[in-house]
């Protein structure tokens, strides 16, 4: 049975601005354009989900929200602060594809100093609660540069879910996860969810994406499509 | 806007959160440490400190100046000093304008600079270790420096060595001020490059003009104060200072996505470095510094470069030659289409290497010797662009093994268009050092002897860099060698190629000592059939590096089978003996 899932609560926002909004959002690296201008409005709490096939920019888009790319053009606001700054990056946790950890730091450690960072309160129980979900808890000292790519991830995992957000943006999450890993972070965003976050997940696994509530395609860096996921072949979109 | 008590608190906090957070990683780090392989670094380190300052010594000699001597060092010294320290601010401020100098590891920009932390909180400590860093060599590079001009000069031995150690400490910390400036202000590559050549600029007028008017003068000017104080060293200093505090100041705005790239390349880099792998090194910090090929190439090659005149083949059939002809020669069209993509920065580069190695060379004829190996390396270097048409097929040897043709000839016939390349490079040495040398016809004559012996050992010696790669993780030649022969060679690996591009500008140390019946160009040509023996040397090398590789495998195959065949035959036999 899967315990510990209370979603940390998220800071404190404005009610009214969308949690991620783009206007003629571009990225362009010299003559290749990565991503032409995109307009996207995703309100609070939506559950959303980014198709593509590979280079079609969706973690170029996901990267420019946390704050780690710049755009060539246009803007990005999260929860009507500029990505980047210093409250969007308070209300915004993103999962990379591939994870970045310390070398000399347990998991423990990093989760520790990650919380501290967040300013986040009561985190050692919701800390017990997501290495018992995914399997790490006997892991927890230690060093994550010993392990294989999917304890890795799951180590990741803990650190964007471990801190307060209102949005979650995750890259390809289920790559290197095994069957019960997977479906364990399924779980956890599916209570992030309920508990109000946004969740912007960019991935190839179908089956994910019914569960959105709405699904936004993209094909060499332009949006093909933006609406429900059920009304389209999403095979075709993703290409 | 001012800070609110929450977000000062929460800052505090954050900061000591951070400091938490790199003591338990330093001492982590530290209860993982050697002591042995510290100390033996340690070890190390000083006795190459202990070489570097003897040769220094040996170069500069002890013997006193005279009074002429002391007095144009006393009013050319400051700008002299002063290009030099303009030229590292310029480094600084083409550093900044990529994002530099800060390198932060790939996980603290994850997790501390994507935190709610404020930025300049989160690399105030970093960048203030980079400075105090920078501080530390500078005052030990100048102390060395105050040192060795003691040894020549007159003034007090702790008078020299305080103003080297002021100079040094000031101008490290001020450069790496200037480029986090430019990074922290996002002024980008354009704006830092243009600061740059500014910088240089200004100094390089101070030094034509004899003038003290730039920052990097006035700290020139506080290296020269045992032989005569001037009093604008001071302003010198006091900027210096307050540029690095500047510098400090602003830092928390640099860019993410710069400190992201950083963080993987530079790491990248230093692996490599470790692995001795010179390629990967120059590959990745094209990539630091974004420098990447035109999509559209500068020329189209015209007809006479595309399609050469060849003659006929020797092996053709009596009454069929027909003299002359333009042939179509892939290898040769390749090497041609990689260098029209060159990015200017790359050209730029290269003639800027030859014009150092030009003005080396006047130094070196004039009686400063070592600055032949600067010249030699600085030609080194530019090979190292000019072959990349042949490296990118080394690279990717995938095309290569397709054809039926034998590597070393492929690589041979690669090689053209770079030495032609180089050749325009040791051109523009040439014109440099007639330039330095007043007009001197004196200086075009050695030049032109010089030009293409120059052009080809560079050349060569950048090719055998290409061409013998990375050392591989285990060689088998290695194994079996004993360890100091295999510790001479993996030393010769990085010694020999730019040993041989040294080895081309050897004809300027011959024009030194001119005989009677030949001049000094004279005297310089007489050194060149040596040199183009070297070339041909390297370039029988390239041909057969292969083949001899081939055959030494095959020998080594062929008694290792031996072996087992005899063991397996002496087994045999005694297995029978008990039964006898």
């Amino acid at each position: 049975m899967v315990t510990g899932r209370a979603a940390p609560p998220a800071p404190d926002r404005a009610p009214d601005p969308a949690a991620l909004a783009t206007k003629g959002l571009t990225k362009a690296y010299g003559d290749l354009v990565a991503l032409e201008p995109i307009d996207l409005v995703i309100p609070d709490g939506q559950r959303l989900v980014l198709v593509g096939h590979n280079g079609s920019g969706k973690t170029t888009l996901l990267r420019m929200a946390a704050g780690l790319l710049e755009p060539s053009d246009g803007s990005v606001e999260v929860f009507g602060s500029p990505a980047g700054s210093d409250d969007a990056r308070a209300v915004l946790s993103y999962l990379p594809d591939s994870p970045v950890l310390y070398d000399d730091l347990s998991v423990l450690e990093h989760i520790e100093y990650t919380c501290r960072l967040h300013d986040a309160e009561g985190w050692e129980d919701r800390a017990v609660g997501l290495l018992t979900d995914l399997h790490l808890t006997e892991r927890a000292d230690d060093l994550p540069s010993r392990f294989s790519r999917g304890l890795r991830q799951k180590t990741a995992i803990v650190l964007a879910l471990i801190r307060p957000f209102g949005l979650l943006l995750v890259d390809e999450p289920f790559v290197g996860l095994d069957p019960p890993g997977r479906e364990a972070f399924v779980e956890l965003m599916d209570d992030a969810a309920d508990a109000g976050a946004t969740i912007v997940v960019a991935t190839h696994q179908l089956e994910y994406v019914a569960k959105a509530d709405r699904c936004v395609a993209l094909r060499d860096g332009a949006v093909v499509y933006d609406g429900p996921p059920g009304q389209v072949d999403v095979l075709s979109l993703v290409g | 806007m001012a800070a609110t008590v929450e977000e000062i608190s929460f800052d505090r906090a954050a900061a000591l959160t951070l400091a938490d957070l790199r003591r338990a990683r330093r001492k982590r780090r530290t209860a993982q440490l050697d002591m042995a392989e510290a100390f033996y670094r340690v070890y190390i380190t000083a006795i190459v400190l202990g070489i570097a300052v003897w040769l220094l010594s040996g170069v500069v000699g002890d013997q006193r100046l005279g009074a002429s001597a002391v007095a144009k060092v006393a009013s050319r010294g400051p700008q002299v000093v002063g290009a030099v320290i303009g030229a590292g601010f310029a480094v600084g401020l083409r550093s900044g304008g990529r994002g530099g100098p800060l390198v932060v590891e790939a996980a603290e920009v994850r997790h501390v600079l994507l935190s709610p932390v404020t930025r300049v909180v989160a690399l105030r400590r970093p960048a203030l270790r980079q400075l105090r860093f920078g501080a530390a060599v500078g005052v030990g590079g100048g102390a060395l420096a105050g040192l060795l001009a003691y040894r020549r000069l007159p003034g007090g031995f702790p008078a020299w060595i305080a103003c080297g150690a002021l100079v040094g400490g000031i101008a490290l910390p001020a450069g790496l001020g200037l480029a986090m400036l430019v990074s922290g202000r996002r002024l980008g590559r354009v704006i830092g490059g243009v600061l740059a050549a500014a910088v240089v600029g200004w100094s390089a007028a101070d030094l034509v003009a004899r003038t003290s008017t730039s920052p990097a003068t006035f700290l020139g000017d506080v290296a020269l104060w045992p032989l005569r104080f001037r009093v604008a060293g001071l302003l010198g200093v006091g900027l210096g200072a307050v540029v690095a505090a500047a510098g400090l100041m602003v830092v928390g705005g640099i860019s993410i996505e710069a400190a992201e790239r950083r963080a993987s390349l530079v790491g990248q880099i230093r692996f490599a470095a470790t692995l001795r792998d010179l390629r990967t090194v120059v590959v990745l910090r094209r990539q630091l510094a974004q420098e990447q090929p035109r999509q559209r190439p500068w020329f189209r090659m015209p007809r006479s470069i595309a399609y050469p005149l060849v003659p006929p083949p020797r092996d053709a059939t009596p009454g069929t030659e027909r003299g002359w002809r333009r042939r179509h020669l892939p290898l040769w069209r390749r090497g041609w289409h990689g260098i029209a993509r060159f990015p200017g920065v790359r050209f730029l580069r290269m003639a800027l290497l030859g014009a150092v190695a030009g003005a080396c060379t006047v130094g070196a004829y004039r009686g400063t010797t070592p600055l032949f190996l600067v010249a030699g390396g600085a030609l080194y270097v530019a090979a190292l662009d000019a072959v990349e048409p042949l490296a990118q097929e080394v690279d990717h040897p995938d095309r290569w093994d397709s054809y039926a043709v034998e590597r070393g000839v492929l690589l041979l016939r690669q090689i053209g268009p770079s030495i032609v390349l180089m050749v325009l490079v040791a051109g523009v040495g040439v014109l440099t050092a007639v330039v330095v040398a007043g007009g001197n016809i004196l200086a075009a004559q050695i030049g032109a002897v010089m030009l293409v012996p120059a052009a080809l050992a560079g050349a060569a010696g950048a090719t055998i860099s290409v061409v013998q790669g990375a050392p591989a993780a285990f060689s088998s030649t290695d194994s079996l060698l004993p360890p100091e022969a295999a510790g001479a060679r993996a030393i010769g690996r990085i010694i020999i190629p730019p040993a041989v591009a040294v080895v081309g500008v050897a004809p300027v140390l011959a024009a030194r000592s001119p005989s009677h019946l030949a001049g000094p160009a004279g005297a310089a040509g007489s050194v060149v059939a040596p040199v183009l023996l070297v070339v041909a040397l390297v370039a029988l090398w390239i041909r057969y590096r292969d083949a001899g590789r081939a055959w030494f495998k095959a020998a080594m195959d062929e008694a290792g089978a031996t072996r087992k065949a005899s063991a397996a035959g002496g087994a045999g036999h005694s297995g029978r003996t008990p039964g006898q």
